[in-house]
């Protein structure tokens, strides 16, 4: 029986797990739960997950959430091999890096930039934030730097954090913002898209999703 | 060879990957920076590290920055067996999706609580309490049925969430009415290998910051 996804295509970590669930070649019963309309809040779903985040993951026994440690998982569970996800000690330790660095730096720092904009009634981004933002970017830049024509940790194929971290640089520049002054993510980010199965169809649309609604408000308040 | 460890006792994260470098008994060498006087920006710590962040493993010619990817690496390198960090992909999923829950929602409430406060002039804001105290009632349902975290051994989940939630209690946030955080607070005070060592004085001395502004 394919594993049940609950997830938002809008959403960065949705596209996260679906494109890694893409890129296994792996079956998932995509089930939407709509956050703009706060169906996560419905008694049901409340039930499935308390926490009532999006996107979850349940496959057999296991109820998981966290986008992140559900890429993990999938890859770990029904790759065919390690590519997505290596095994080797140190390999792994620098994807792992990469996805805390994702949720904890990365993520903080966007959500800074579009979170005033799209709850708390604020025109723009603001200068501060906007520079936050493009410092946690400038510090994947130069990693790239150092492996020319690799992936984020070194890796001569995508892994796990190459999928998490495109998916949201795609919402990025969707958006409306651009990697014009973080050439190597640019092209980084271009190799991900050739490269990823998946990675267009799924991501592409549901960032451009995102960005049609930013755009709105950005527009809106203007 | 020993490895290198830059940290701060303050730093919860420092904390959980030292829980976890106890746990394997690894041959540390303890670095301790300053980062509230700003030591961590040293020309010497940026070419470690250009993110120049707490704490940072230095294994030979290997340099690892975010604590909860230390303590994996320093489970799965360095671990007699995988107890730590279990190899068998639901197991592992469960402790890697209280790692992620520790970071981006549990400590980052209690950041978003205690660092406007700590940092900024900053007053009490009872609402980010109320959201702290939310996350805490999640964990306290993750952690009913059994003895540690995930199961029954001691994982990295356990000293990730340990360096935490004991913050959390320093700095004296109510847990009575989270139950099973309680209970299984108690459990890592006395029965976590190096809790009373590498983790206590700093989250002590954590909650004497907070209080000492906080007033």
């Amino acid at each position: 029986m394919a594993p049940t996804l609950y997830s938002f295509l809008m959403s960065p970590y949705s596209r996260s797990v679906l494109v890694t669930a893409q890129a296994l070649d792996l079956e998932l019963d995509v089930r939407t739960i709509n956050l703009k309309q706060q169906e996560q809040l419905k008694p049901e779903y409340v039930a499935i997950n308390p926490q009532h985040t999006v996107p979850t993951l349940v496959d057999g026994d296991l109820v998981l959430t966290e986008s992140r440690a559900i890429v993990t998982y999938l890859a770990s569970r029904y790759g065919r091999d390690d590519a997505l996800y290596p095994k080797d000690v140190v390999t792994r330790a620098k994807v792992d890096g990469l996805l805390y660095f994702d949720c904890a730096t990365l993520c903080i720092r966007w959500r800074a930039v579009v979170h005033p904009v799209m709850k708390a009634g604020v025109s723009k981004p603001s200068e501060e934030s906007l520079e936050n933002l493009a410092e946690a970017l400038t510090w994947l830049d130069d990693k790239l730097q150092q492996q020319p024509g690799r992936y984020l940790a070194g890796t001569v194929q995508p892994t796990v954090a190459d999928i998490c971290l495109a998916t949201w640089a795609c919402t990025y520049e969707a958006a409306g913002f651009s990697l014009a002054q973080h050439p190597r993510l640019a092209a980084w980010l271009a190799r991900c898209r050739d490269n990823i199965k998946g990675f267009k169809e799924v991501s592409d649309v549901g960032a451009a999703q995102y960005g049609e609604m930013f755009k709105a408000i950005l527009k809106s308040r203007s | 060879m020993p490895l290198d460890f830059y940290w701060m006792p303050l730093s919860a994260p420092c904390r959980a990957s030292l829980l976890t470098a106890k746990a394997v008994g690894a041959d540390i060498n303890l670095k301790e920076l300053n980062l509230l006087a700003g030591e961590q920006m040293k020309p010497d710590f940026v070419a470690i590290n250009p993110q120049h962040c707490v704490p940072t493993l230095v294994d030979g010619d290997f340099a690892l920055w975010e604590s909860r990817a230390i303590s994996s690496y320093l489970a799965s390198q360095y671990g007699k067996d995988d107890s730590l960090y279990p190899n068998d992909p639901k197991a592992r999923a469960n402790v890697d999706r209280l790692l992620y829950f520790d970071m981006g929602t549990l400590y980052h409430r209690f950041g978003e609580y205690v660092y406007p406060v700590m940092f900024r002039g900053g007053s009490i804001d009872e609402e980010k309490l109320t959201k702290l105290h939310e996350a805490l009632e999640w964990l306290d349902g993750f952690l009913a049925g059994h003895k540690w975290a995930v199961g029954d051994n001691i994982t990295v989940a356990d000293h990730s969430l340990a360096a935490s939630v004991s913050t959390f209690k320093a700095a004296g946030i109510d847990l009575e009415k989270h139950s099973n955080v309680s209970a299984w607070l108690a459990r890592c005070e006395g029965e976590m290998p190096g809790y009373a060592e590498v983790n206590t004085p700093g989250a002590v001395k954590f909650g004497e910051f907070f209080k000492s502004k906080s007033g």
